[in-house]
């Protein structure tokens, strides 16, 4: 419990360090969102419009420091602020629009990744220099080196483009009407399975090696000696004995890319014009919208804090001594 | 041209690439509802106020679902009655009465008049932040006269501000009267008078609009609806384009004819009117040599622009003249006068003779020396991945270092670039220029004393400032001058002064993007019936208006 209680001060001190980061980094870059969007418009907007930007925004000119504490107090009472770039709306809305979408889209993703990649780490290094492992791992790490966004183009060209198999963008038909049917659900994993489906073998790659790696040291460990020379079933040794010790680093790496998830996957998201999150933060930085800005990496902050509070609990769960000896 | 910025052809040359082989139906776009993408968004933020910073609302509403009073037509250069129907000035040009159109109906069924103007234009006076042009700098008072009739009482004399009233859209007292903060009011269900104002449908990746159902123009609009899918990218959105998916769009496509156009030539058609802003070289004048007028006119003849417009435009665009107006301005343009300027004309020969007369010479190396042994050498500033912009530079760098002048091209970060011309900290720098219905607001920041700002005070135009005593006092008669043959003639005596005093160096016209798909519609204007602009992106001044009521379903 005290071990539990020491991560949580832990993770304050990091959300109050990143909050002031979120703060400050963005006020270094020159200009302010007026200028930003004037300049949108090369010269079709009167240079007296800038006046009104300015007065729209409320740009003010109080101490940065006043500014900080401001922004902290709203950030406790969960007042983001209002956006910039998708003016007046608040931008815990803007927000809103797209992160449904990206939870699914990247979630799943790293969910498939990681299980698939995962399981054939573990059946990999058990039948060491068998034929699965002696092409597979290389493949895929040869398949996640290509740059994500031209993998994506390829995939979008060969099976959207030349094919037709699969739609070229959005998350769900246009003609559909949101909602739990069995045919808006179908079509949305339709539009899901190209851009998971790319992440997924970018990404398969590293799960499997880490875990094959990670597998083959436990392999050689004397209690997996023991539970073989004991005579248990090769299941049971691979699965309780051998790959749940060997999972530890992997799971570290998946409560990571979970907190990543929030982030958005922004190239995804812009090769096949999904409704998510990660194009938002590019707008945000364009217009130079600090409140879009500071919201994103709020929640993104979060997002990689909570997931590593999970992956603490799995690691008590999964390793008896961070039970044992700090409790 | 924004749309320029981080245009990655690579989709589209794959797509280009995929031609025959792939046999794509179109996705079901319902009948008579045009397809249309002007923004690129990831996903739509529902927000129909016309009143608040421009971009903020979703496209239309500025000149679709909202309407203005006059509608200024940029092809022809001549407002069309709108909302209003007729303008005097009165009073010794002090007061501009308004006669509002008689008949037409919000798209609630409540009756629209003059209360309404009044009623907008009082907004505007009370939220600072909803005045984007400024009005109430040059305004005293709105004041209806009767329904029909609206006065709008001049501080001073102020002809061009007729530009910017006639460009005001127009809200509804009875729905807006009521709302606390308009600046930041989203207005999601628009009461409106133009010929789109129901929203049918709103998702976070398409949205619909139906048409009026009390439209003032009888039978028009003439189709049912406008939808608008969201692609986030400009790749994107050209290649929905080109698939048939979009049967409008304002995008920059590069290598058009090849690219849409070769696909369907019978269909994909597009028209690129030299309409917008002027693109310059702007030389900051307050910094010897480049304050004297004949080695301005050395630069510009140094520079080739029909190679600069073929290598940064793919010939989209046409070289400058010495007026520097766009054909936005072709009933001002006196083309006497641009060719009396002949320093438009590329000539490095006599670009180097005008550097040796103004004591520029040349040292043993070829390196062009102020009178005392320091080098010329130049940075030319432009913004990183403005595509078109990079690639005139470095023909300009190229053409300058030809006559023995060091130019090197800059790329900055938009911000940084931003800053560094506002506050005059350049030499050289690319830039636009500001459009307008005369050439008055055009030359006014390009060189007028009063738009003049001391180096390191940010000034939002007339970066390179230059304020010209003969052009200040043509500007003032302008803004007095209600005569239209005293306006022509005023016109023409600012051309003279930019041709003689040369306060910035034209490039090339912009051109205004436009693309559509004559397969489920036609009436989209084109060179052969040029009655409006063709592009969705020209809706500061309501032109979309005379396309949107003008496009016919097959």
């Amino acid at each position: 419990m005290r071990y539990l209680l020491q991560r949580l001060g832990f993770y304050l001190l990091a959300a109050w360090a990143a909050l002031t980061l979120n703060f400050f980094l963005p006020r270094l870059m020159p200009g302010d969102p007026a200028t930003a969007l004037f300049a949108r418009f090369r010269g079709r907007l009167a240079p007296e419009a800038m006046d009104a930007l300015r007065e729209t925004f409320g740009l003010t000119e109080a101490p940065l420091i006043q500014q900080y504490f401001t922004y902290l107090s709203h950030v406790l009472r969960g007042d983001l602020g209002v956006s910039v770039a998708y003016f007046p709306a608040p931008v815990s809305e803007v927000i809103a629009t797209g992160l449904v979408w990206t939870v699914f889209l990247a979630g799943t993703a790293v969910v498939i990744s990681f299980a698939i990649g995962t399981l054939l780490g573990v059946v990999s290094a058990w039948r060491r220099r068998g034929w699965l492992d002696s092409w597979l791992p290389s493949t895929l790490v040869f398949l996640g080196a290509f740059p994500y966004f031209w993998l994506a183009m390829v995939a979008l060209y060969v099976l959207g483009f030349a094919l037709g198999w699969f739609p070229l963008g959005h998350a769900y038909g246009d003609d559909l009407t949101p909602g739990f049917t069995f045919e808006f659900m179908a079509d949305v994993f339709r539009h899901a399975a190209l851009p998971v489906g790319t992440v997924v073998i970018a990404t398969l790659g590293g799960w499997l090696l880490s875990m094959r790696n990670s597998m083959i040291a436990v392999l050689g460990s004397d209690f997996v000696n023991l539970a073989r020379a004991k005579g248990l079933p090769p299941s049971r040794v691979v699965l309780r004995y051998a790959a749940r010790n060997a999972l530890l680093p992997s799971v570290t790496g998946f409560g990571m890319a979970l907190g990543f998830v929030l982030g958005g996957s922004l190239l995804t998201e812009i090769v096949f014009s999904y409704p998510g999150q990660g194009y938002l933060l590019v707008q945000a930085v364009r217009n130079q919208d600090y409140a879009l800005m500071q919201g994103i990496f709020l929640v993104i902050t979060l997002a990689v804090l909570g997931a590593n509070w999970l992956v603490d609990l799995v690691y008590m769960w999964l390793d008896p001594r961070t039970r044992g000896a700090r409790s | 041209m924004r749309a320029l910025r981080g245009a990655r052809p690579v989709l589209l040359a794959l797509a280009v690439a995929a031609a025959p082989g792939c046999a794509r139906e179109r996705p079901p776009a319902p009948e008579g509802v045009l397809v249309v993408s002007q923004e690129q968004q990831a996903s739509w933020v529902r927000n129909f106020n016309p009143l608040t910073t421009a971009t903020a609302a979703r496209w239309p509403t500025l000149a679709g679902v909202y309407e203005p009073l006059f509608v200024f037509n940029s092809v022809r250069t001549e407002y069309v009655p709108w909302l209003g129907t007729a303008w005097e000035w009165r009073k010794g040009d002090r007061v501009l009465r308004v006669t509002t159109r008689d008949g037409v109906r919000w798209s609630d069924g409540e009756p629209f008049g003059a209360r309404d103007v009044a009623f907008t234009f009082d907004l505007l006076r009370r939220f600072r932040a909803l005045d984007r042009r400024g009005v109430w700098g040059f305004l005293s008072e709105v004041r209806v006269v009767d329904p029909r009739t609206v006065d709008f009482v001049f501080e001073r004399i102020f002809i061009p501000g007729f530009d910017e009233i006639a460009a005001q859209q127009i809200v509804p007292e009875h729905a807006w009267k009521g709302v606390a903060d308009p600046v930041t009011y989203a207005n999601e269900t628009p009461v409106a008078t133009g010929p789109f104002t129901e929203v049918r449908l709103f998702r976070n990746q398409v949205f619909e609009l139906g048409r009026n159902p009390h439209y003032w123009q009888d039978g028009r609009p003439l189709f049912d609806g406008l939808r608008f899918p969201a692609y986030p990218s400009n790749d994107r959105a050209n290649l929905a384009l080109v698939f048939d998916e979009v049967d409008w769009a304002g995008n920059f496509v590069p290598a058009i004819e090849r690219v849409y156009v070769s696909r369907d030539p019978d269909h994909h058609r597009y028209w690129f009117p030299l309409t917008g802003s002027s693109i310059f070289l702007y030389a900051n004048t307050t910094l010897p040599p480049l304050d004297d007028t004949k080695v301005r006119k050395a630069l510009s003849m140094a520079i080739d622009r029909e190679l600069l417009v073929d290598v940064a435009l793919y010939r989209y665009s046409r070289p400058s003249d010495a007026t520097a107006l766009s054909d936005g301005y072709a009933a001002w343009r006196d083309s006497t006068i641009a060719a009396e300027g002949d320093w438009v004309r590329f000539d490095p020969a006599a670009a180097a003779r005008l550097l040796d007369e103004a004591g520029l010479e040349p040292d043993a190396d070829g390196v062009r020396r102020m009178p005392d042994g320091t080098p010329l050498a130049w940075e030319v500033l432009c913004v990183s991945g403005w595509s078109d912009w990079v690639r005139a530079s470095q023909v300009i760098a190229r053409n300058l270092g030809a006559v023995g002048i060091g130019a090197t091209v800059r790329t900055l970060d938009f911000s940084a670039w931003f800053q560094r011309v506002q506050e005059g900290n350049f030499a050289l720098s690319l830039g636009w220029s500001f459009e307008g219905p005369t050439p008055y607001l055009f030359y006014r920041w390009l060189m007028s004393s009063a738009t003049v700002k001391p180096l390191g005070e940010v000034a939002t135009g007339n970066w390179h400032r230059y304020g010209s005593p003969a052009a200040d006092s043509v500007l003032t008669a302008f803004e007095r001058a209600a005569d239209p043959a005293a306006q022509r003639r005023l016109a023409d005596d600012m051309q003279r002064v930019f041709v003689r005093e040369a306060p910035a160096i034209p490039l090339y016209p912009n051109p205004s993007w436009a693309e559509y798909n004559t397969r489920r519609f036609t009436g989209f204007p084109s060179a052969a019936d040029p009655y409006a602009d063709p592009s969705p992106n020209k809706i500061d001044r309501g032109e979309c208006l005379l396309v949107l009521t003008r496009i016919a379903p097959r």
